[in-house]
């Protein structure tokens, strides 16, 4: 057989049926499409959600230590804790947990009010061991953080979010101003480098650093903590270090054996992992419903297909009679089905691409296009070809040639 | 040529009886011949010209065609007697839809030597006296124009086997005449011609008439064919006997 000559004859064909053709392809690109689309925006979502998630909880070797039992809903602070967390249980935990690395110690409150000269600001002050930037994964822009000995002077200096340098002092430096937190005084040693929005959206760039000895001395007087981190030697080991804490924290606080934790821990790892398997459950449910769009779309070649052949039973009996073979036939229409499909499969690709961009873009999500995906979409619409064009194919290989030719 | 010896055909209907559409069918058709197949509706017709056509085998009985037992033949086999050695010209034309007349020529070159002549295609167009036509569609050209197409394509694998299942059903009497000295000079070359036909001026041109009935032969007649553009004088018939 000739291709060809063959492709000619099949593409006239295609043009005669424009509409037909059209319809056949419809259900591929529409599944096609929203394949290749979710695929890339599920894939961006992770991607950026990784990435703010990772904004919030800093590095990934470390375990999170919260006050009290159960699940605490949004940020803890000072107000809204139990005192069962205390400095002492922290030098316990890095005497006798020897998994542990370092521990960075929190005490916070939200809406302190910050002045500076006519300027006010209501921000959230943190009191942070001198380890915090390092466990957080932070950095400091401008100035210096301070140090384990300013902690243990209770030095008032403060180290500045950008959200709180931008809008006390605009256009300027802070560095070396004194503002007062409260009414004590603080003199500014840096600022801090921008994070951007948390996992909900809202800026972690509105707060204000201070050393947690004077944070808790000298502006809480409170001795109790609102959170832990703890960094391990050997993040794979989490789990060990999670049961040897919990067993120290609990001897600690005199817990019965029948009384619940008075603390939380919780491990980013497994956080992580449940972020990312809820994106992925989420993207393979969108893919199912895009599989099922391309089988509604092989249906559709295949009735479309059917209605075609009894159309051209005439032709199919010309052709066998000049010296096709009931496989030649077969192939002729598998091929006119696969050719149909796989042009719905590029239309669908450059379809979804163009959607994919528009969408990122109105999202500000960054454009994740995964080839992968485009490989599967070029097998999909081989395979719907094909499987749904061998039964029209059988059908056409067996049409009676004199019957048809006669009728 | 052609053989045929005791061919019977049945097909199966329901669970356990089957329909006989042929029956014990056994004659000879020599190269060179012109031989009609005449009989009413249901006669076994169809079946016969499908076996003849190698578009199906028989049932039992055997079919030699050309010195070849093409009677167990295989599907693909069969394409390609079909393709080398049959040229088919029907009533309704049967040119394929949305193709011209060249494409139409050269269809069967595609199913035999798998490699497209286009002079080849040209000639036998300038042969049936349609050079002019060439890329004319089929619904633009007149009947006995589009059945001239058609004889060109049952041609252009150069088949000595032309099956012409009432060639001229669907055409005035000039344009009869025309496709029916084709015909003839077809068979002066050496073609062997079988004709179906139910047309008494058409079954004229052939020098044997085979009738069949119930899917027998009824009666295997030879007599004095009638030459193109001849028509009116009538056939002087002789009885043959049964083969």
């Amino acid at each position: 057989m000739q291709i060809a000559a063959e492709a000619v004859l099949a593409f006239r064909s295609m043009a005669r049926h424009r509409l037909r053709t059209f319809l056949m392809m419809l259900g591929v690109i529409i599944g096609i499409s929203f394949l290749t689309v979710l695929n890339s925006l599920g894939e961006a979502t992770k991607q950026e959600s990784m990435k703010r998630f990772k904004n919030m909880l800093g590095t990934f070797d470390t375990i999170i230590i919260r006050p009290g039992a159960g699940r605490t809903r949004g940020m803890v602070s000072l107000t809204n804790v139990p005192a069962t967390l205390k400095f002492d249980d922290v030098q316990a935990i890095i005497s006798e947990v020897p998994g542990v690395k370092q521990v960075a110690e929190l005490q916070n409150a939200f809406d302190m009010d910050v002045k500076y000269r006519d300027k006010a600001a209501s921000t959230a002050v943190f009191g942070v061991s001198s380890n915090w930037l390092e466990l957080r994964g932070d950095e400091v822009a401008e100035g210096s953080f301070f140090s384990v000995d300013d902690d243990k002077a209770l030095a008032r200096v403060a180290i500045l979010g950008t959200d709180v340098q931008a809008h006390l002092f605009p256009g300027e430096s802070s560095i070396g101003k004194t503002i007062r937190i409260g009414d004590v005084p603080f003199q500014i040693e840096g600022v801090l480098k921008s994070r951007g929005a948390g996992p909900g959206g809202g800026s972690l760039d509105d707060l204000i650093l201070i050393p947690i000895s004077t944070a808790s001395k000298r502006l809480f007087n409170r001795d109790f903590l609102t959170m832990l981190i703890v960094q391990l030697r050997d993040p794979s080991r989490s789990d060990a270090d999670v049961h040897a804490i919990t067993t120290l924290l609990r001897e600690r606080h005199h817990l019965a054996p029948s009384a619940l934790d008075d603390f939380t821990m919780s491990n980013p790892r497994a956080v992580m992992a449940q972020v990312t398997q809820m994106g992925s459950t989420l993207s393979k449910t969108l893919e199912g419903v895009a599989i099922l769009a391309m089988l509604i779309g092989g249906v559709v070649i295949m009735a479309l297909m059917l209605i075609g052949v009894s159309e051209r039973r005439r032709e199919i009996g010309i052709r066998r009679c000049v010296g096709a073979s009931r496989v030649d036939i077969m192939l002729q229409f598998i091929l006119e089905a696969l050719t149909i499909s796989c042009l719905g499969g590029v239309i669908g690709v450059a379809l979804a691409l163009a959607g994919t961009n528009v969408v990122a873009r109105l999202q500000k999500l960054p454009l994740a296009l995964a080839w992968d995906v485009l490989a599967i979409s070029a097998g999909l619409s081989l395979a719907v070809g094909v499987l749904f064009g061998i039964y029209p194919a059988w059908k056409a290989a067996h049409v009676d040639p004199i019957a048809a030719l006669r009728a | 040529m052609i053989e045929l010896s005791q061919v019977c055909k049945s097909y199966l209907r329901g669970e356990n009886s089957s329909v006989h559409a042929l029956r014990d069918i056994s004659f000879q058709v020599e190269a060179s011949e012109f031989l009609a197949i005449r009989g009413p509706s249901g006669s076994g017709k169809s079946t016969l010209l499908n076996i003849l056509g190698c578009l199906d085998v028989p049932t039992s009985g055997t079919y030699r065609l050309g010195g070849e037992d093409v009677s167990r033949y295989s599907d693909r086999e069969l394409s390609r007697v079909r393709a080398r050695r049959i040229g088919f010209i029907f009533q309704s034309f049967n040119l394929l839809p949305g193709t011209t007349a060249r494409e139409n020529v050269e269809l069967p070159m595609i199913y035999g030597a798998g490699r497209v002549d286009r002079k080849k295609a040209l000639a036998l167009l300038d042969r049936v006296g349609l050079n002019d036509r060439a890329s004319h569609f089929g619904n633009e050209l007149s009947g006995g124009q589009q059945q001239r197409v058609a004889i060109a394509r049952a041609l252009v694998n150069d088949p000595p086997l032309i099956l012409a299942d009432e060639p001229t059903g669907n055409l005035d009497t000039a344009a009869s005449e025309e496709i029916m000295c084709i015909l003839q000079e077809l068979q002066r070359e050496g073609r062997t011609i079988i004709l179906v036909t139910h047309d008494d001026a058409v079954a004229s041109y052939a020098a044997r008439e085979i009738v069949l009935r119930d899917g027998a032969i009824s009666a295997d007649l030879r007599r004095q064919a009638n030459l193109a553009n001849d028509a009116s004088v009538p056939p002087e018939m002789n009885h043959a006997d049964r083969s």
